[in-house]
C-alpha cells in the first residue's frame, strides 16, 4: 500500500511540476505604511463645511450641514471605528495577512488590519455574500478575486457611515468596490463607493501605501460599552446634537477663511469635473452671487426617493435567517415574524398576514417538527396577527396567544375573526414569560398603537420591535389606534437603553424591525436620531408660525426621504410630516 | 510482487525526470518568436479620452491655493522658501510652470491617449495643451540635453511574475505584461501646484498607469512618485484617477502660455 502511495505521489509531482495555477496572485502580505500626500488636512481632522470634491447630492450635503460634531460624544457613538469605506484614509499603517486552508495551504482569505478600522476579512474562496436580511457591520462583508495583477474586492452589508469625518454621509445601502494593485514597494488602492441615497455618482478615491519592514499595524484593542464615559453628563434622554437648517454659523468659517464659494464647498458631482473651474472663476468675480454664500434655500432638486419600499423578500416568498441564539427571522409573510424554538416547542412573535400562513407553517416545519406553543403579537395589525388563526389553531397542546390587552380590544373592535384574537393579555408596563430555557420580557408602549409590545429575548439577546422600528419607511403612527409619534421616539430610546453592543458599537443585542433586515443598536440610534432631528425641525418651524402647508413645502424630512420616504401607498412622507406637525401643535 | 512495485517506482521517477527535462529543454530550445512590439504586447489599453475627476486635493487643484500653502507636499526648507516667495500678482507670467510632467496629471482636465507608432504612446492634455511622449524604445531617438516641461519619458510594461509548479521555478511561465511604468527625466524646473510650490530640474518622475472597471465606468489611475532631491524632503507620492469618456466632445484646449 505504501508503494502504491509513493507511485501516486510521484505521478502527482509530475502533474504539479508541469502545470501552472490559472491566475496570478500577487503577494500583498506585510505591513504597509500610509502616505499622506493627498488631502492631508482632511485626514487629521476635518473642518465643518468642507465637502469639496465629494459627489454629494443635495440630500447628502444637507445632511452633512446638519451634522454637529458633539454627536460623537454620545455614549452610543464613542466606540464607533472608521467605517470600511473610509478606513483606509485613516492616518495609520495597515497589515495584509494571508489566511490559508490548514490542509491544502491554499489562500482562502486576506485579513486587512489597521488604519482605525476594524480587522476585515476579504474572502477569496468564492463564498456568496450574506442575505439581504443579514445585519450590517462597520467592515461589511468583502469578497475578492484576481484580475491580472489586481485584487478586486466587493463589499456589501456596510453600516450607515461617512465619506469624510465631518458629517458627509453614506447610507446603509452603500456598496464598495476596491482595486488593490502592488507596484514593487508601493500599494495603491482605488476605492469606489456607491450610495444610491447620498451621492449622485460613485465616489472614487485612491490611497497609497509603502511597504514597511519596521511598522506594526495597530488593532486598537477593544472598545466595549464599559469603556465609554459621560462626555455629555447633563444631556437629556434621547438628546441628539444637530444643526437646524437655518443655522449656518458652523459652516461659514470654512467658506470665508478659505475663499471657497459655498457652492463648491458643498461638493456635488458637477464640482468634481474640470469644467467647474469656469464656474469658480465666475463666482470669484461676483462676490454677491448667492452661490458664494452658505445660505440654505428651500430644497430645490428632486431627491432619489423610492416609489415603494424595497422589501427584502417578495410577499409570499418566505426567507428564513438565523438571528442568534434560538432565534430565527421569517421574512416575506407581511411583517417580519420571529421564531424561537427549543424543547418546549415553537414560539412566534407575530404571525404575518393570513394569506401567507400556510407558507409560514411550511417554513417552520423545515426547521422543526415541534408544535407551536406560543404566539406573541406586538400589536394589532393584520400583517402581524393575520396568521394567528391558522398557526394558533386550537389543538393539543393549546397555543397561547399573548399580547397587550389593547390588542384584544382592537381585534374585537375591528371584528377580526375570534380565532385570531389573543388568548392571554397583560395590562401593566411589562410582562414576563419563560420558554425554551429563556427569559422573555414584554414591554408595553403606546407608540405605533396604544397596545405595542417590545419583546426582549434575554438569553438569545434579541429585541423584536414590531412597528416601532421599520427599516423600510418612516414609522407609521396609527393615531386611530391611539399611536403617537412621541411614543415611538420614547420606545426607540427604550430599545437603545436595553440593547448593548458587543464592542466597537457592533453586534451584541440584535434588533428585528417590523420590516427589513436585522439591526443592532447603532442602526436604531441612526433611526432615533433621524426622528429626533425631524421633530426638532418641525417644532422650530411651528415656533416660527409656519402653517402645515409651509412645513410640508420646506420638506423637513428631505435628507431622509431617499431612504425612508414614499410618495404613494398607505403611509406617505406627507402623511408622516402631517402627523408630526399636528402632534407637536397640541 | 515487491520487485514489480519497485520497478514501477523507478519507471515513475524516470518519467518525472524526462518530463521535467523535456519541459526545461523546451524552454531553452524552442524556436524564438520575434518579440512583440510594445503596442502589441500591451495587456491593458489606456488609449482614448479620459477626464480627471477631482475628488482629492480639490481645494489645491480646482483653485489656485494661497501663497505659502504647501499642504500635503513634503517640501524641503529650500522648497518652502521658494513657495513662500511666489508672487500671486505675477502668476500670469508663470506660463507653463505648473503643467510640467511632475504636475500635469494633477491639473484638472482631459487626456487624449493614443499610439504615435508601435513604440511610442502620446498623452495630450487640454489643460495647458501639453503633449507627453512615452518612449518604449529610446534607441532611435536623437537625444538632446535640452530640458522641457514634459522631459524625456521612458516607458515599459511592468512584468507580472507567473507562478511555477510546486511553488518552484521548474516550469516558470514567462512573465505577463501588466501595468505601464514610465520614468521621466530631463525636466525643466516647474511648479507642483499653481501657487509656486517648486520642483527642480533634478526631479525624476516615476509613474504607473492602471486601468479598472467599476460600477459601469472605466477608470485610469496614475500612481506618481516625484523624487526631487532639492525641493522635496522625501518622495511625493500621489495617485490620480480619470474616467473614460466616449469621445472628445468635451475636449477644451486652453494654452498655458499667457
Amino acid at each position: 500500500m505504501r508503494h502504491v502511495c509513493r507511485i501516486a505521489c510521484l505521478a502527482a509531482l509530475i502533474v504539479a511540476a508541469t502545470t501552472r495555477p490559472a491566475a496570478a496572485q500577487i503577494d500583498l502580505s506585510g505591513e504597509w505604511a500610509g502616505t499622506f500626500y493627498e488631502d492631508l488636512p482632511h485626514r487629521g481632522g476635518m473642518q465643518l463645511g468642507d465637502y469639496t470634491g465629494l459627489p454629494l447630492n443635495e440630500a447628502g450635503w444637507r445632511k452633512a450641514e446638519s451634522w454637529d460634531e458633539a454627536v460623537v460624544a454620545t455614549h452610543e457613538r464613542q466606540c464607533i471605528p472608521h467605517v470600511v469605506n473610509y478606513a483606509l484614509r485613516g492616518p495609520a499603517t495597515i497589515r495584509f495577512s494571508k489566511i490559508t486552508d490548514p490542509d491544502s495551504g491554499k489562500l482562502i482569505a486576506w485579513q486587512l488590519l489597521g488604519s482605525y478600522g476594524r480587522p476585515r476579512t476579504i474572502w477569496m474562496d468564492g463564498r456568496p455574500h450574506p442575505s439581504d436580511l443579514a445585519p450590517h457591520t462597520w467592515v461589511g462583508f468583502s469578497t475578492g478575486t484576481w484580475d491580472r495583477n489586481t485584487l478586486v474586492v466587493t463589499t456589501t452589508h456596510i453600516k450607515m457611515g461617512w465619506l469624510q469625518r465631518n458629517g458627509a454621509p453614506t447610507s446603509d445601502l452603500t456598496t464598495m468596490e476596491e482595486r488593490f494593485v502592488r507596484h514593487g514597494d508601493y500599494l495603491m488602492v482605488a476605492t469606489f463607493v456607491n450610495d444610491p441615497i447620498y451621492v449622485s455618482e460613485p465616489f472614487v478615491r485612491t490611497t497609497n501605501f509603502i511597504l514597511s519592514l519596521t511598522a506594526n499595524a495597530n488593532a486598537w484593542g477593544n472598545c466595549a460599552p464599559q469603556q465609554t464615559v459621560d462626555e455629555l453628563p447633563n444631556a437629556a434622554r434621547g438628546y441628539v446634537p444637530h444643526h437646524l437648517p437655518d443655522d449656518t454659523q458652523h459652516i461659514q468659517e470654512f467658506v470665508t477663511k478659505n475663499g471657497v464659494p459655498a457652492d463648491g464647498a458643498r461638493g456635488g458631482a458637477a464640482t468634481t469635473y474640470p469644467e467647474y473651474m469656469k464656474t469658480l472663476e465666475q463666482l470669484a468675480k461676483n462676490a454677491s452671487d448667492p452661490r458664494n454664500l452658505p445660505q440654505q434655500p428651500l430644497p430645490r432638486s428632486d431627491n432619489p426617493r423610492r416609489k415603494e419600499a424595497p422589501l427584502p423578500a417578495p410577499p409570499g416568498e418566505i426567507k428564513v435567517l438565523p438571528v442568534q441564539g434560538n432565534i430565527y427571522l421569517l421574512s416575506g409573510a407581511g411583517a417580519n415574524i420571529v421564531m424561537q424554538m427549543g424543547d418546549d416547542g415553537v414560539l412566534l412573535v407575530d404571525s404575518g398576514a393570513k394569506a401567507h400562513a400556510e407558507k409560514v407553517l411550511a417554513a417552520i416545519r423545515q426547521l422543526t417538527d415541534k408544535p407551536i406553543r406560543f404566539i406573541i403579537n406586538t400589536h394589532f395589525d393584520l400583517d402581524h396577527i393575520g396568521g394567528n388563526e391558522l398557526l394558533g389553531k386550537p389543538g393539543a397542546p393549546t397555543v397561547m396567544v399573548m399580547a397587550n390587552e389593547d390588542v384584544l380590544r382592537a381585534a374585537s373592535a375591528a371584528k377580526a375573526p375570534v380565532a385570531s384574537w389573543p388568548t392571554d393579555t397583560y395590562a401593566g408596563a411589562s410582562k414576563d414569560m419563560f420558554a425554551n430555557g429563556e427569559a422573555i420580557q414584554l414591554f408595553h408602549h403606546t407608540a405605533h398603537t396604544r397596545g405595542d409590545s417590545l419583546v426582549f429575548f434575554r438569553r438569545s439577546d434579541v429585541v423584536v420591535a414590531g412597528d416601532i422600528y421599520d427599516l423600510t419607511q418612516y414609522p407609521v403612527v396609527d393615531a386611530a389606534q391611539g399611536g403617537t409619534f412621541a411614543g415611538i421616539l420614547d420606545a426607540l430610546n427604550h430599545i437603545i437603553e436595553i440593547t448593548i453592543p458587543k464592542d466597537w458599537q457592533d453586534g451584541g443585542t440584535l434588533v428585528v424591525p417590523a420590516q427589513g433586515r436585522i439591526a443592532d443598536e447603532s442602526d436604531v440610534v441612526e433611526y432615533r436620531d433621524m426622528l429626533t432631528i425631524i421633530r426638532d425641525r418641525v417644532a422650530a418651524m411651528i415656533m416660527k408660525g409656519m402653517t402645515l402647508e409651509q412645513v410640508q413645502a420646506a420638506r423637513p424630512t428631505y435628507e431622509y426621504d431617499g431612504r425612508y420616504g414614499m410618495d404613494t401607498g398607505p403611509w406617505t412622507t406627507k402623511m408622516f410630516v402631517e402627523t408630526v406637525y399636528r402632534e407637536l401643535r397640541k | 510482487m515487491s520487485r514489480r512495485i519497485a520497478g514501477l517506482e523507478a519507471r515513475s521517477a524516470i518519467a518525472l525526470v524526462m518530463v521535467l527535462g523535456a519541459a526545461l529543454s523546451a524552454q531553452r530550445g524552442a524556436p524564438v518568436a520575434p518579440p512583440l512590439t510594445p503596442k502589441a504586447a500591451a495587456s491593458i489599453d489606456i488609449t482614448g479620452n479620459w477626464v480627471s475627476v477631482v475628488t482629492e486635493d480639490w481645494r489645491w487643484r480646482m483653485l489656485t491655493p494661497k501663497k505659502g500653502d504647501t499642504s500635503s507636499i513634503p517640501v524641503s526648507p529650500e522648497g518652502k522658501k521658494i513657495a513662500d516667495a511666489w508672487d500671486p500678482a505675477k502668476a500670469d507670467a508663470d506660463g507653463c510652470k505648473a503643467y510640467g510632467a511632475a504636475a500635469i496629471m494633477r491639473v484638472p482636465g482631459r487626456l487624449k491617449i493614443s499610439w504615435l507608432n508601435d513604440t511610442t504612446l502620446k498623452i495630450e492634455t487640454d489643460a495647458g495643451m501639453q503633449a507627453r511622449f512615452l518612449y518604449f524604445d529610446i534607441s532611435a531617438l536623437k537625444l538632446s540635453s535640452e530640458r522641457t516641461w514634459q522631459g524625456l519619458s521612458m516607458a515599459e510594461w511592468e512584468k507580472i511574475p507567473q507562478p511555477g509548479g510546486l511553488g518552484v521555478s521548474l516550469q516558470q511561465a514567462p512573465p505577463k505584461t501588466g501595468t505601464l511604468k514610465v520614468v521621466t527625466r530631463n525636466l525643466r524646473a516647474g511648479y507642483l501646484r499653481k501657487n509656486g510650490v517648486p520642483y527642480s530640474e533634478d526631479t525624476v518622475v516615476t509613474e504607473y498607469f492602471d486601468r479598472f472597471s467599476a460600477y459601469g465606468s472605466e477608470w485610469l489611475t496614475v500612481l506618481t512618485n516625484v523624487d526631487d532631491p532639492k525641493y522635496l524632503s522625501q518622495q511625493y507620492l500621489t495617485s490620480t484617477h480619470f474616467k473614460r469618456e466616449a469621445d472628445a466632445s468635451k475636449w477644451s484646449p486652453i494654452p498655458c502660455q499667457p
